[in-house]
């Protein structure tokens, strides 16, 4: 049975307000209802100007990305059922608003295409068929490739909130997993930008990245494998100064 | 725009301090605090001599002169860095001064260890 539930929104058009303002609104909800089926309530039924990012509704495009109740989320993994009090979204923190709930993620894009996400270096041909891996070669990165590059982890990490030149818990946790593939021979590249402050070291391991992660990816161990990886590098350099 | 040749950071010669300090801490101080701190005083240690003689002599020995200065260094390296980064996160941007105040207090103690486990050889 559907009932009438609060959900307070940030509202923000930079066109017409000066600045971002809390609008609330009244949703018919029932234990199936996702904060995603609620926007889609707003905008067809109450305000058609209101702005937010969706499309598959099943927690694999990570672009539903919004802050709930201050925690960031996935706005089709989350349900109204579980706050009964009511809820306030807010685009993703961190991030500036472009509009409504949605942010200009070009910072997160940015860093993404930086580490270089995808296989370098690997000269196998198509004829000499797949490039097959042993399981314990897969386990390695696996958990790591399991990011859908929602952002959730951006907006959890006060480092990346303090220092916006912070390369943050996603694109470093997809360095770690191209270094950990067996197939790749970028490492090298990627370790220039993990090795500075902004890189590995930007992190404090404060941990709630791995906390919001959607898809339990725990990017916050991969920055810290890469601390590890980023020491031995810093020693094999002391040793061939040369290199360093 | 991101910087996309950044300077090799420092950083994992005090991470790796803090990281030994941080072990140390956790696992060795409490054996030392129990027997020294605790045992000793209640003479619950009948089975093993834990007379003035002995600590000195275990302490001016070379396996015990860099255990008292680790014991003393080691945390202390731990901690300064967890202050350093902590101002930071308390948003005390006090820069490289901050940084190397902290490191120099840990140096100090390390130092004075050592000029006291010296002094008493």
């Amino acid at each position: 049975m559907d009932k009438l539930q609060t959900v307070n929104v940030l509202r923000y058009d930079p066109a017409k307000d000066e600045e971002p303002y809390l609008e609330t609104f009244k949703v018919p909800a029932n234990d199936t209802t996702s904060v995603q089926d609620a926007l889609a309530y707003i905008k067809d039924h109450l305000d058609k100007s209101l702005s937010y990012r969706w499309s598959c509704r099943m927690a694999i495009c990570g672009s539903c990305g919004v802050m709930v109740n201050n925690v960031p989320k996935l706005a089709c993994k989350t349900f109204l059922r579980d706050y009964p009090e009511g809820l306030t979204l807010e685009p993703l923190a961190n991030f500036a608003i472009e509009k409504d709930l949605v942010v200009d993620k070009t910072p997160f894009l940015e860093r993404l295409e930086a580490i270089k996400p995808y296989i370098i270096g690997n000269d196998r041909k198509p004829e000499e068929g797949p490039n097959l891996q042993t399981p314990a070669q897969m386990a390695k990165y696996k958990q790591f490739a399991g990011c859908i590059n929602c952002g959730l982890c951006y907006a959890a990490c006060p480092q990346f909130g303090l220092n916006p030149e912070f390369i943050g818990p996603a694109a470093l946790t997809l360095a770690r997993r191209y270094n950990l593939d067996s197939r790749d021979h970028g490492k090298a590249e990627r370790m220039k930008l993990i090795n500075g402050k902004d890189g590995a070291w930007g992190c404090t391991f404060v941990g709630y990245c791995s906390e919001v992660c959607p898809k339990h990816v725990d990017p916050a161990a991969a920055v810290n494998q890469s601390k590890v990886e980023s020491s031995k590098d810093f020693l094999i350099a002391m040793l061939r100064p040369q290199e360093a | 725009m991101m910087n996309y040749a950044p300077k090799r950071s420092d950083e994992p010669i005090w991470w790796g301090l803090f990281g030994a300090g941080g072990t140390w801490f956790a696992i060795l101080t409490p054996v030392t605090v129990l027997l020294m701190g605790i045992l000793l005083p209640l003479h619950g240690l009948g089975f093993i001599d834990l007379s003035y003689d002995k600590l000195v002599n275990f302490v001016s020995s070379p396996v015990g002169a860099v255990f008292t200065v680790l014991t003393l260094a080691l945390p202390m390296w731990h901690a300064m860095h967890r202050v350093h980064h902590g101002l930071h996160d308390l948003q005390v941007h006090i820069g490289a001064v901050g940084k190397y105040a902290c490191y120099v207090i840990a140096a100090v103690v390390t130092l004075l260890a050592v000029i006291w486990v010296a002094m008493l050889a």
